[in-house]
């Protein structure tokens, strides 16, 4: 796979309206990546919490996508704009402690991309990696090792 | 020493009352008060001096009308409630009293968020209004708030202002039979530039016998600029200035403007001499003292009417 | 309800800096309401002090606990034998509720994670706004239920100042002049004689008197 983002963890919460096959379009990259990718599917991606966010980031996740519908196409009409705000803010919350706002990242779905989660999941791999490995996960290994 | 207020004698034998604005320096130096008196002198009967006026730091009102006192100038203590509490008013009263102050001036005052300390805490114990019955009950009644018995009343004239051009338009003519109801007995307004409203505002005050109540003077402020008019006209909540004004400032030539200002403060001191039920004019020449002596005589208002006490 | 914010994490973590056991505590009543002192809160700030060790390399212990109220003795009572075996209690709750919580526990060090702000109401989703300053003697009688202590700015109690204009008031546009809400409030309800009435000073002993204030309710006064 090419995979510019090599290395990093990543979680991505999605939209179920995105995708109605989306349990098995992503078997084939979950099985390939393992740990090292998560999905999280959402009824809408207006149901994300601030907590979610900051949750996967503390598992270990190095970048958090949140990919929803294109904006004016929410089935529940504003979730989607809703979700918008929580990002920005979870972004705020996590730059309080010094984290790179761009760890967690809101995806709007385009006509261009693929229809399919697990390609869409391939497609946010192959971008440029905007951040590296999280110090949340990083300084935790060393620390486990200096015990 | 005066015994009494000579803005009180000057409106009480129908003269038409010429009163003018002086603020206080940001700094210690009583020279510039003395300075300031010397310019308003023989040409407005009272001199009114404001209390921190957007809530910037300011010498003292009640020192600065003591310093135009000395000079032979009749002190009108501008007093806002927003730094005092109603302890500290009182006192004040009768400290002013007590200093030869014959005139005051109670106000809510500019907020606090306007001026130079932010962070202060607003006071606001008593409103305006609930300062003027006070003060008005300490002269009256020789009592003060609650009713305790002072051993020698206060002797000042009090006055109140009234901002016609604030909303709701028609609740302004309601405030001030409040103000005068309360105890005021003469009013200053805020500066007109818009001549017809005030007009309309005196016709309410008219209609309801407040002219004949209390004596009412036309506030007037000579603009300096364009720029100040456009100021003013956007920036100042509460004050009314037409476009009419700011197209005629903005129609000469940038160094005419000062005398553009001048001309239509006379021409604004004209039709407030005409219109009924008002008393005379307050000028607060906002940092421009010097400029009042020639509105004064331009208006055709000099020399001023000597009182018998002097 | 009682609304507060967060602190910056950067006075929480200088407030927190000697100690690696801490509990934090938050409150189900009103800080919940308002988004800034619930259980969802108390997650997002325990996450946060977490992550924020782990990127300094420290280890810290932090324990979440949320009780219903946070000023009564009873939901307070839900962390005994639970606090004393933590360095530090940080509390979401309001300024009661982190006093009352230090109260219980004499012995232990109680911080506030939020500055406590107003007495308020939600307006719209993610708007709260002041409108009580639990002033001790409620005119909202006289004013068509439209505070003027708390919505003017400067607190008249005898009509606008000059600095309304167009409804709004001159010291934040954002926020409607009282006074203008009060006048034709009044209007509608038949009630202008109120507005000519001159109001007297308040009484603001009810407020700040003698110190804190309090209320004593003889039936609800246990024995002895």
């Amino acid at each position: 796979m090419d995979q510019k983002t090599a290395g990093l963890n990543i979680a991505i919460f999605f939209c179920r309206q995105l995708d109605a096959n989306q349990d098995k379009n992503r078997r084939a990259i979950e099985k390939e990546l393992g740990l090292r990718i998560r999905f999280f599917p959402l009824p809408c991606s207006g149901r994300i919490e601030l907590l979610h966010l900051l949750r996967a980031i503390e598992a270990g996740a190095d970048v958090v996508y949140l990919v929803a519908c294109p904006e004016g196409a929410c089935r529940y009409r504003e979730g989607n704009l809703r979700a918008k705000r929580r990002i920005m803010f979870a972004q705020k919350l996590i730059e309080e402690i010094g984290l790179e706002g761009a760890r967690i990242e809101m995806v709007n779905k385009t006509a261009e991309m693929p229809a399919d989660i697990g390609a869409i999941a391939m497609e946010l791999l192959a971008r440029d990696a905007k951040v590296s490995i999280s110090p949340v996960r990083s300084n935790a290994v060393a620390s486990f090792i200096e015990k | 020493m005066k015994a009494d207020s000579n803005l009180k004698s000057i409106l009480a034998n129908n003269n038409f009352a010429v009163t003018a604005e002086c603020g206080p320096p940001k700094g210690a130096d009583p020279g510039v008060i003395r300075k300031k008196g010397a310019v308003l002198k023989d040409h407005v009967d009272s001199v009114n001096v404001t209390d921190n006026q957007t809530g910037a730091v300011r010498l003292s009102s009640m020192a600065a009308c003591a310093i135009l006192k000395q000079e032979g100038l009749d002190p009108v203590l501008q007093m806002v409630t927003r730094d005092r509490n109603r302890i500290a008013l009182q006192s004040d009263v009768l400290g002013a009293s007590s200093l030869g102050i014959r005139n005051i001036l109670c106000l809510s005052g500019d907020h606090q968020s306007f001026g130079n300390q932010k962070e202060a805490k607003g006071v606001f114990d008593l409103d305006s209004i609930q300062f003027v019955q006070a003060v008005r009950r300490m002269r009256d009644e020789g009592r003060i708030i609650g009713g305790e018995q002072l051993s020698d009343p206060p002797r000042l004239f009090i006055g109140a202002v009234a901002n016609p051009f604030a909303d709701p338009f028609d609740y302004r003519v309601v405030r001030l039979a409040k103000k005068v109801a309360a105890g005021a007995e003469f009013i200053q307004t805020q500066c007109i530039y818009n001549l017809k409203r005030f007009a309309e505002w005196m016709r309410q005050v008219r209609e309801r016998g407040l002219d004949k109540k209390v004596f009412i003077l036309g506030g007037v402020t000579p603009l300096k600029s364009v720029r100040m008019a456009e100021y003013m006209s956007r920036q100042v909540a509460g004050m009314d200035v037409p476009d009419g004004i700011i197209n005629r400032m903005r129609g000469v030539d940038p160094k005419d403007q000062r005398r553009e200002g001048i001309r239509i403060a006379v021409e604004t001191v004209g039709a407030l001499k005409e219109m009924e039920g008002v008393h005379g004019v307050h000028i607060m020449a906002i940092e421009w003292e010097d400029v009042v002596p020639q509105i004064v005589e331009e208006a055709g208002l000099y020399p001023r009417p000597r009182t018998s006490e002097e | 309800m009682i609304t507060a914010e967060r602190k910056p994490m950067a006075e929480i973590r200088a407030m927190l800096a000697p100690y690696r056991k801490i509990l934090v505590v938050g409150c189900g009543s009103c800080v919940a309401e308002c988004a800034s002192g619930g259980e969802k809160e108390v997650g997002l700030l325990a996450s946060a002090l977490r992550m924020d060790a782990k990127i300094e390399g420290r280890t810290i212990e932090v324990r979440e606990m949320t009780i219903d109220r946070q000023c009564v003795y009873e939901f307070i009572d839900q962390l005994t034998g639970i606090a004393d075996r933590y360095e530090i209690i940080l509390s979401l709750g309001c300024g009661a509720g982190v006093q009352a919580v230090a109260e219980v526990f004499p012995k232990m060090l109680v911080i506030p994670a939020l500055n406590t702000t107003f007495i308020g109401e939600t307006k719209e989703p993610g708007l709260w706004v002041e409108n009580c300053r639990a002033c001790g003697d409620c005119k909202l009688g006289y004013f068509a239920a439209v505070c003027p202590v708390t919505r003017c700015a400067k607190g008249l109690f005898n009509g606008p100042c000059g600095g309304s204009k167009n409804g709004v008031c001159e010291v934040d546009p954002d926020s409607p002049c009282a006074w203008q809400l009060i006048i034709e409030r009044l209007e509608n309800a038949g009630r202008s004689d109120l507005l000519e009435a001159i109001y007297p000073p308040a009484d603001w002993s009810r407020q700040q008197g003698k110190g804190p204030k309090k209320i004593v309710r003889e039936d609800q006064r246990s024995e002895g």
